[in-house]
């Protein structure tokens, strides 16, 4: 198997086809810019839209709607289109809001009759002074969200501040999970190391985990990078960031323990049950423990882990073969590590006699 | 070898001072071409960290392989 070339071209190939796809497939229509973000009950107000991957022109048949909860929903009042990607929507938003409280969050939707309808999340800000719950009910409920047009093209999920750079799924997570698969096959080594105290198990144990490692090191650095665009800094206070901090630290320990340890027998040994416990501490620092505390990442502190609007049917064809093509590819490196090992050691075995 | 360290050290140190001065600079330049089109280059950046630190794995390992070469040759010439 090691010596088998199918694999590596499978994984050659899944990567060059995450690459040409995941980059080439266009994005859903989205909103871009949406200001301002407050407004006061009662008020008529216009909002400056700017939206992304739209193609709007005079005949553009547009519809728009600020949203409260499911069920409440205002059309708006007229739409003025200024560019393929500019509009001016006004709403004549009524004198109560559908609630008690001072502050109302509305989403906005917009649809175009041969574009995918666009929704942003938490686009507007209602304040109120005073409450008529009824009266603001009813007069939320004149319009309905209907007949939404849909766009059924191969294209990809549309989310505010992301953007393109959505597409970093498929290369920073993929690393991520391909890490795990290395570390998991590592340990499975380094267990039968431990069972049959055989030398050749020991060198494909430490070389998976070595190839892991540096898979860790792309991982934190491409995150770091996307987290800056997308966060706004290259390092946040998230339990997920430190906590993985923490375990590759635990995993270089194992890298400086194996260099300083001289004898084969004692090395393989230890470093075989240092890899075991490094794995079990790694399982609650990634996956336990941020998921306890608030956390940026998706999955984590009350977010939904690959939710429906972030992780498509779309996507996900692309997502999986990307995990696939990642290990494929760590594998091969790790197996060229082995191979270079195995040849080392018989080296130096015919050296000392 | 002393006096490539010391070179070696005044570029690095040097290089540092340069780039702190250009963060300055052109930390907005830098951070709106990341930003436009919809931040697609942030993409590509990370497909260029992988590529680089893989890459750079790969060297480390051909450095390995030739040192093994050498010492091999090395014993069949002597024998």
């Amino acid at each position: 198997m090691i010596r088998q070339s199918w694999w590596k071209y499978l994984g050659a190939l899944l990567i060059i086809y995450v690459i040409i796809v995941g980059l080439l497939t266009p994005m859903k229509p989205g909103v871009y810019e949406f200001t301002p973000i407050n407004t006061k009950a009662g008020k008529s107000f216009t909002a400056d839209i700017i939206t992304y991957n739209t193609h709007y022109k005079d005949s553009s048949q547009l519809r728009a709607w600020l949203k409260i909860d499911t069920s409440y929903a205002l059309l708006s009042s007229t739409i003025e289109i200024q560019e393929v990607n500019k509009l001016k929507v006004t709403f004549d938003i009524p004198n109560y809001n559908p609630s008690t409280s001072d502050v109302v969050i509305a989403d906005l939707v917009i649809d175009e009759k041969d574009e995918h309808f666009m929704v942003l999340p938490q686009a507007l800000y209602i304040t109120q002074d005073s409450s008529q719950v009824d009266e603001g009910a009813l007069a939320w409920s004149l319009s309905n969200i209907e007949n939404l047009s849909e766009n059924t093209d191969f294209t990809f999920p549309f989310r505010w501040i992301t953007e393109e750079s959505m597409r970093n799924l498929f290369f920073h997570v993929s690393i991520w999970f391909a890490m795990f698969i290395l570390l998991i096959i590592g340990i499975i080594y380094a267990i039968k190391y431990l069972l049959s105290k055989d030398l050749k198990w020991d060198i494909y144990s430490s070389s998976l985990t070595h190839v892991a490692i540096v898979f860790g090191i792309i991982g934190m650095l491409t995150g770091s990078f996307w987290a800056k665009f997308a966060w706004g800094q290259f390092w946040i206070n998230d339990p997920k960031l430190n906590m993985s901090a923490v375990a590759l630290l635990i995993y270089l320990a194992y890298w400086v323990l194996r260099v300083s340890i001289t004898d084969q027998d004692v090395r393989a040994r230890v470093s075989a049950a240092y890899s075991l416990f490094a794995f079990a501490a790694l399982i609650p620092l990634v996956f336990v423990l941020p998921r306890m505390m608030d956390s940026m990442h998706p999955g984590n502190g009350g977010n939904p882990a690959f939710g429906k609007d972030d992780l498509d049917n779309t996507m996900r064809m692309v997502f999986y073969p990307a995990i696939i093509g990642f290990t494929l590819l760590g594998l091969w490196i790790s197996s060229l590590y082995i191979r270079f090992q195995l040849l080392w050691e018989s080296y130096m075995i015919k050296r000392s006699n | 070898m002393r006096y490539l360290n010391q070179k070696f050290t005044t570029l690095i140190l040097t290089l540092s001072v340069v780039l702190l001065t250009i963060q300055d600079v052109a930390a907005a330049p830098f951070e709106d071409f990341f930003r436009s089109t919809g931040k697609i280059y942030v993409v590509v950046a990370i497909i260029a960290i992988t590529f680089l630190v893989i890459v750079l794995y790969l060297i480390r390992l051909e450095r390995k392989i030739n040192k093994l070469e050498k010492l091999q040759q090395h014993e069949s010439q002597t024998s």
